[in-house]
């Protein structure tokens, strides 16, 4: 028997199964869909057992015993704590006592907010500090940046530290783009001055391409998965798979 | 299909159209050809970072990918992994964003052993070269806790010793000494979700970060990528498709003059040709090529067809 074919062709009914629906809504795609949604709920319920919670909290609360390269941990029972803790957030469920509820995600929040200062500055700082680029040449030597073939690391440092015309010239547009999009976004008044109003309408052009560009990375994302369905179809299953299979070899 | 030839353009059956996309997807799968390309400056940082690495370094990678974008994370973990065994890097794989992607990440390591079982290769063995530190949910909860307390987050997961009962992850090789988030020369994400935002959140500044992403998040993780957030990012099937012609030319390599692919910014970095270095990246990488070239059609087709039904209503 072999089994390695029979997930493979498993996976391609399934496949087949959930693109039916390109055709129109049928049973044979509701099955896969169910199947798909039951399969992955009862996935999740596994690992957040032995992935999280045996793990986390029970090995933790009654300790575990020794094992080969491991010594014996107490359990802190402290832990069982935790239980009324969590089940405090199923309240949200009663009309009355659903204050309740608000506790635990109170704490959740309060904890969560405490570290936005710090995740926001990690998040934006460095790009504030990369978007201040230089928008002056600092050399004229050349236009745009010479070839560095050849150079002595010295050389290189030198023609890297300078500021070229090609360089200054996509700063001034990458700089251009940043202040005309943030001015787009300038809602707390009104925009009376015809040269605001004019790199306002520019900020709206420059998100436009913005969001082309990421609607064509979506594209060819949604592209590649589908490219890599039919590799497992005819590819994976049917070449490699099926033919060898049917002549014997 | 009533109507003029505007209007019959503009309504074209769509399980029409979806054949069209089949064949233009499925018939190139059979010819494989290759695009001239030059590998993005992102995918060379990210392919010099991990060439760059000592031999038997310790990485930790977030593994957040599972069937539902195989078609590019599959590619890139493989690469990532064959750069990996060859760096002899140790690897600890944990997974924040699916209950599933541990075990993916799992299998394709198995397969990956497979080949190299076939080829009389050394296997990347469990447990002494890569350990599976498993699922933690709550990915931006679990990334804070491997910033601040790396042996309060992974204290209590077991992975499997061979042929022995699973044991503490610290005490195999890939986690001893490992006490700090620090102590990994490199944090790897690999992701199809925003668990690579955390990691940039909690872990940018700490230890240098590289990620492989899907094509949708290319946008977002080149702002990461410019501001120096992060060392290198592979992106999509483009950077798949890079990442293997790295392997198999290198940059500047043997010598900047003669180099197939060329950078000024980085020095030498050789390449390991080999036949399997053209995996996943290359066998798409043309056939999505012809599903553009479908897609650019089938828009003009569109609007041929409005500015036809157009003019035949003025008429």
């Amino acid at each position: 028997m072999n089994y390695d074919l029979l997930r493979i062709t498993a996976g391609v009914i399934a496949t087949i199964g959930l693109y039916s629906v390109l055709w129109k809504e049928n049973k044979f795609y509701r099955f896969f869909e169910h199947v798909f949604l039951g399969l992955a709920a009862g996935w999740t319920m596994v690992a957040l057992w032995t992935e999280t919670l045996k793990a986390n909290w029970w090995d933790k609360m009654v300790g575990t015993p020794a094992e080969t390269g491991s010594v014996a941990t107490n359990g802190m029972y402290a832990y069982a704590l935790l239980i009324p803790f969590g089940l405090m957030g199923y309240f949200v469920f009663s009309k009355k006592h659903n204050w309740i509820s608000r506790i635990p995600i109170g704490i959740i929040l309060g904890l969560w907010s405490g570290q936005q200062v710090q995740v926001w500055w990690n998040t934006y700082g460095p790009q504030i500090d990369a978007t201040l680029k230089p928008i002056l040449p600092t050399t004229w030597d050349s236009l745009i940046v010479p070839s560095t073939n050849g150079l002595t690391p010295e050389q290189l440092s030198q023609v890297q530290s300078q500021i070229y015309f090609s360089q200054a010239v996509n700063n001034f547009l990458f700089t251009i783009t940043v202040v005309s999009v943030l001015s787009y976004f300038l809602f707390s008044f009104e925009v009376k001055n015809k040269a605001v109003k004019g790199i306002n309408t520019m900020g709206r052009y420059l998100l436009m391409i913005g969001f082309g560009a990421i609607f064509g990375s979506t594209v060819m994302m949604r592209f590649t998965l589908l490219i890599d369905r039919m590799h497992f179809i005819w590819i994976e299953w049917l070449r490699d798979g099926v033919f060898p299979f049917i002549s014997g070899r | 299909m009533k109507g003029n030839l505007g209007e019959k353009l503009q309504s074209l059956p769509k399980p029409i159209l979806y054949l069209i996309l089949i064949l233009a997807t499925s018939i190139p799968l059979f010819f494989p050809t290759e695009v001239p390309n030059e590998p993005v400056e992102s995918t060379k940082d990210f392919y010099a970072t991990l060439m760059a690495l000592p031999e038997g370094s310790k990485v930790l990678l977030m593994s957040d990918w599972t069937g539902s974008t195989r078609g590019e994370s599959k590619g890139a973990f493989r690469s990532i992994f064959k750069i990996l065994i060859r760096r002899k890097a140790k690897v600890a794989i944990y997974s924040a964003a699916d209950p599933q992607a541990p075990r993916v990440a799992q299998d394709a390591i198995n397969e990956l052993n497979m080949e190299r079982k076939r080829k009389n290769l050394p296997t990347f063995d469990r447990w002494n070269d890569w350990v599976n530190i498993g699922y933690f949910p709550n990915a931006e909860a679990a990334i804070n806790g491997i910033a601040n307390d790396l042996k309060g987050a992974f204290g209590g997961r077991k992975d499997f010793p061979p042929n022995s009962p699973p044991r503490d992850v610290f005490q195999s090789p890939v986690l001893q000494g490992v006490t700090k988030v620090e102590d990994f020369p490199l944090m790897l994400v690999i992701t199809a979700s925003k668990t690579s935002n955390f990691a940039v959140e909690r872990v940018s500044g700490r230890t240098p970060l590289a990620f492989a992403v899907t094509g949708v998040m290319v946008p977002e993780t080149q702002v990461f990528y410019q501001s120096k957030q992060i060392v290198g990012y592979c992106g999509g099937l483009k950077g798949v498709y890079d990442l293997e012609q790295l392997m198999e030319s290198g940059v500047n390599f043997p010598d900047k003059a003669t180099g197939k692919i060329k950078s000024d910014k980085l020095g030498t970095i050789e390449g390991f040709p080999d036949p399997d270095n053209k995996g996943q990246g290359t066998r798409y990488y043309p056939t999505l090529h012809y599903a553009l070239a479908l897609m650019i059609i089938m828009i003009i087709l569109g609007n041929v067809g409005m500015f036809l039904a157009k003019r035949g209503d003025k008429s």
